[in-house]
């Protein structure tokens, strides 16, 4: 994973996005590589790293700062944390522009993490499916997924100074037994997570998976949720600021 | 029917069209023939045929008759054969006013069965009993209107040089309006403007009858005019009726407002009016001394400034109910709500709720329009100004000698703001004419603005004498002796234009995102058109605009006529799928290419929103006729928040004078799902029964009735996102 220097392996930008950085307009900068295989994920041409992606970092700097409409920048992928030196340095470039940066991160990598936590403004945090080895590995395609990892960068996500989004998409029949839904909720308390919500620091959101664009072919099969169903996942999280996120209910994320 | 016997000397008897049956007389094609003719004169200031002229067509045809042996003659066919010794005699323009106009007998039944003629046209006619009758009378219409224009303008048009919009309503209509709703509060309502087709309503007293007048006046103000009908200052105007409303009473009579305007579906041959209101949050400065007129009177001791706190709930109660949507939750597309954009309701913290529940209506259904008073080239706080319909825009200056009578609503002084007539120019073909060379394209742009300028006076003459003569009679109506609701000398006669892209593409060989050269030059071309328009202000006195056309079917229109008439260089620069149009182009010419609109860039062009807006918003200032900044949000879910960041973006720090959000949305027929995305099963019930609806060019309508080439335009709408 090492990466020339001065270049990061980025297959897209979006330059402005409303829809990826909570309440600000951003561009949207996609890196390459991710250490999960989900089925469900919608950008898993992103997952190899190409050499037809290997970008100069000053593309996307200059990018950012001609860009007058955005008021943030936010890291998606894959998995940003793999490529850390390239994602310090375009973070620190963005906020000395005045942009809020942020990242989307599985939660695998807590040092990393930790290395980056300071300079960021949000932090999407995805939640795969309730805290059990057995459903985790089975939405992630990971054989035998690092769940303390991930809990680890909750606690660390918890205790920074930056927005904590978190995020589960809902796959019928994958990640959506209520019954085990406490798993998180209880970690997510132990945390810290309801103070931060309380502050109106931190929200989960529950999303709607979409076939359509799902990697596996298996998955495109699998039904959308229902609103009714994200609604009965959001329930169990007895915390201020749970969204729920789906097709139906563009507009305003409604909260339960 | 009764056996004619056949006499092989004479003519048969003639079976006439009003139902006789009669001998051939020579006598009455001669005397049809000198007052028939007379129109030459009327039209074209040329002579009409002589008894004697008349007389020898007469004797030709008899002699012509009397050879075919026919057993019945018919009126439509004596006609035909005059017309063709007309012809042969040189008579062209008199044969132009003999011809009989109407449509083969297989097209009326395709109309009948929703198909063949213009059955895509317009993408808000639904297919419906009234819309097949409303296409047979167009038909009739333009066939009519165009013999009656003189030939070279109508040539032009038909070549595709200019496009004439609404000609089906060239001898009747005028165009558009912005209506002032004091005048309707305080006269009353005559919704055929006399009183003698209709019940004369008293001014109204009550909440709920101003709002249905308000509703009544836009239908019946769309009898007599071609496109949109709007009220500039809606909110404002409304208020006096709604001070003693709690908000639940103000969202009640908000959303009796927007059924009314979606589902009185009775105009022109059935759709709703097409309809806008503007939203004002607050009192506007120009307004906030001036007496409030309502109740049937001018009130001596309120003023609309005392009524701001209403005006402000009203306007949260109309976007409430817009983003509640019907019952279905589906959108209402109309009356369209442009949202006034002020530095105050950016900057006083007061408004921030407007301004949030516009970008939730945004994010929502994309349905709200963001009229921009913030860039001082819109007259800022001292003029009155509205966007209206399909993007254009008027205007009324502060300082011009009327303005506070208007204000003061003295002597029933009101605004009166609208459209004459629109010609669009076929900007591509300017450029193709002049051989790539800017001297002479500058020279056939100027001739080309001419000819749209003869038939924008020739239209407004006609008009005003309509007018005059009582045949608009909604828009000249004068209750209690008020001066005409319709101010009918101050119309704005609009020159659009399609394809600026094009232009600069073959003049420079980039298109306008491609290069500073290609922006240059269109800069440089719509600054030669406004100065061009500014002679023709000064020298007719007439109010002259520039504008970007919607051009729903003009972009294709002219498209498809540069690929017959310009083949070669049309081919290489229309956009859309030319492969698939040529081979269809023998058959029909609803094919799925078109031009750039206006002076925007390439909607499949891979540059980001930034950028689009850095190009498109240098347009704006020249535009005062009315432009519009697209955003397409694509199938995503926006964050309202960051919508509402953009907004002051918008708003406070760009020369963008209107803009919206367009979002694909999809609803769901068989459990009334309303999503966003464009999709061809329901997400939620699976059903295929899906309708999409997007913006087509300034309004929302379902995509299957769109034209191939506004369809092909949808599908490559760049959505932001880029590779690299």
């Amino acid at each position: 994973m090492s990466v020339a220097a001065g270049k990061v392996y980025a297959a897209e930008m979006v330059p402005v996005s409303f829809c990826d950085f909570i309440s600000e307009p951003a561009s949207v900068i996609f890196f390459s590589g991710c250490n999960f295989d989900c089925g469900y994920c919608q950008n898993w041409r992103l997952k190899k790293q190409l050499d037809e992606a290997l970008t100069p970092i000053s593309v996307i700097s200059d990018a950012l700062a001609r860009n007058k409409l955005i008021s943030a920048c936010k890291v998606t992928g894959g998995e940003p944390l793999l490529q850390l030196e390239p994602l310090i340095e375009i973070g620190k470039f963005a906020k000395s522009i005045g942009l809020k940066f942020g990242i989307d991160t599985n939660g695998s990598l807590p040092d990393r993490l930790e290395q980056v936590l300071p300079i960021l403004d949000l932090v999407s945090l995805d939640i795969k499916a309730p805290f059990d080895r057995h459903a985790y590995s089975k939405v992630t395609c990971i054989p035998s997924p690092d769940l303390d990892s991930i809990k680890s960068s909750i606690r660390l996500a918890v205790r920074s100074s930056a927005y904590l989004d978190i995020r589960m998409v809902i796959i019928p029949g994958y990640n959506d037994d209520l019954s085990m839904m406490g798993t998180i909720d209880s970690e997510l308390r132990s945390a810290g997570f309801s103070a931060k919500a309380e502050s109106g620091m931190a929200c989960i959101t529950i999303v709607e998976f979409l076939p359509e664009n799902a990697h596996s072919q298996l998955l495109r099969t699998v039904p959308n949720p229902s609103v009714e169903l994200l609604r009965n996942v959001a329930s169990k999280f007895a915390f201020k600021n749970v969204r729920i996120s789906h097709r139906a209910l563009s507009g305003r994320l409604r909260q339960d | 029917m009764t056996e004619v016997i056949q006499n092989g000397k004479m003519p048969p008897p003639v079976r006439r069209s009003d139902g006789v049956i009669v001998p051939f007389t020579k006598d009455l094609i001669v005397k049809s023939l000198v007052k028939e003719t007379q129109l030459v004169s009327v039209l074209y200031g040329e002579n009409p045929l002589t008894e004697q002229e008349a007389m020898m067509i007469a004797s030709e045809v008899e002699e012509e008759i009397t050879h075919m042996q026919l057993k019945m003659l018919s009126g439509p066919l004596i006609r035909e054969i005059v017309n063709v010794k007309l012809l042969e005699h040189g008579f062209a323009k008199h044969r132009n006013v003999y011809t009989r106009v109407g449509m083969p007998l297989y097209d009326v039944y395709q109309i009948d069965n929703s198909e063949g003629y213009e059955s895509k046209e317009n993408a808000n006619l639904q297919a419906n009993p009234e819309t097949f009758h409303k296409k047979k009378a167009d038909f009739l219409s333009k066939e009519s209107y165009l013999l009656m224009i003189p030939s070279h303008i109508a040539d032009a048009h038909l070549r595709g040089d200019i496009h004439l919009h609404d000609l089906e309503y060239w001898g009747t209509r005028p165009f558009c309006q912005d209506w002032d709703l004091r005048y309707f509060f305080y006269y009353g309502l005559m919704p055929d403007g006399t009183g003698t087709h209709t019940s004369v309503a008293g001014p109204a007293k009550h909440a709920e009858v101003a709002i249905l007048h308000a509703a009544k006046v836009l239908g019946a103000a769309q009898t007599n005019f071609a496109g949109g009908q709007g009220f500039f200052n809606f909110t404002v105007f409304m208020a006096p009726y709604l001070k003693d409303f709690d908000d639940r009473k103000l969202h009640q009579t908000a959303q009796m407002f927007l059924y009314e305007m979606t589902q009185l579906y009775v105009a022109r041959g059935g759709q709703p009016v097409f309809s806008s209101i503007q939203i004002e949050s607050g009192v506007p400065k120009v307004w906030q001394n001036a007496p409030v007129v309502s109740h049937g009177k001018k009130w001596t001791d309120l003023r609309y400034g005392d009524l701001e706190d209403v005006v402000h709930r009203f306007s949260i109660a109309l976007l409430d109910e817009y983003l509640e949507g019907d019952a279905l939750k589906k959108m209402f597309n109309f009356p369209k709500p442009e949202v006034v954009q002020r530095s105050r309701y950016w900057n006083d913290k007061n408004f921030e709720d407007v301004m949030m529940r516009a970008a939730e209506l945004s994010a929502k259904f994309g349905s709200t329009y963001y009229d921009n008073l913030i860039p001082s080239y819109r007259g800022g706080e001292d003029g009155v100004s509205c966007f209206q319909c399909c993007a254009y825009s008027f205007s009324e200056d502060g300082n011009s000698e009327s303005f506070q009578k208007k204000i003061n609503f003295e002597d029933g002084a009101h605004f009166s703001m609208g459209g004459m007539q629109v010609v669009t120019l076929n900007l591509p073909r300017i450029a193709y004419k002049s051989g790539g060379d800017e001297t002479r394209m500058f020279e056939t742009l100027q001739d080309t603005m001419e000819l749209a300028k003869e038939a924008l006076l020739l239209k407004d003459k006609i008009t005003i004498r309509q007018f005059e003569r009582g045949l608009v009679p909604f828009a000249s109506q004068r209750p209690k002796g008020a001066p005409p609701a319709v101010d009918i000398h101050n119309l704005s006669l609009t020159m659009g234009f399609v394809g600026m892209n094009e232009l600069v593409e073959y003049m420079t060989g980039y298109q306008i995102h491609e290069d500073p050269s290609a922006q240059k030059l269109a800069l440089k071309t719509l600054i030669m058109m406004d100065k061009i328009r500014k002679s023709f202000a000064e020298a007719t006195g007439k109010k002259f605009s520039i504008a970007r056309t919607p051009a729903e079917s003009a972009a294709q229109r002219f498209a498809v006529a540069d690929l017959i008439h310009y083949p070669k260089f049309a081919r290489e620069l229309v956009k859309g799928d030319l492969e698939t149009s040529l081979p269809l182009l023998e058959s029909t010419k609803d094919v799925p290419v078109f031009y750039t609109n206006g002076a925007h860039v390439n909607v499949a062009a891979a540059v980001p929103l930034d950028q689009r807006l850095d190009i498109e918003q240098k347009f704006f200032p020249i535009l005062k006729g009315g432009d519009i900044f697209h955003v397409w949000l694509g199938e995503a879910n926006p964050d309202p928040e960051a919508l509402l960041k953009l907004n002051r973006k918008l708003a406070t720090d760009s020369w963008v004078g209107y803009w919206s959000h367009t979002k694909d949305i999809t609803m769901c027929r068989s459990c009334g799902y309303v999503g966003g995305g464009m999709s061809s099963r329901c997400p939620v019930c699976g059903s295929e029964s899906v309708k999409s609806f997007s913006r087509i060019t300034g309004y929302y309508q379902d995509v299957s009735s769109w034209n191939a080439a506004k369809r092909q335009e949808l599908k490559e709408r760049y959505r932001v996102r880029i590779g690299k």
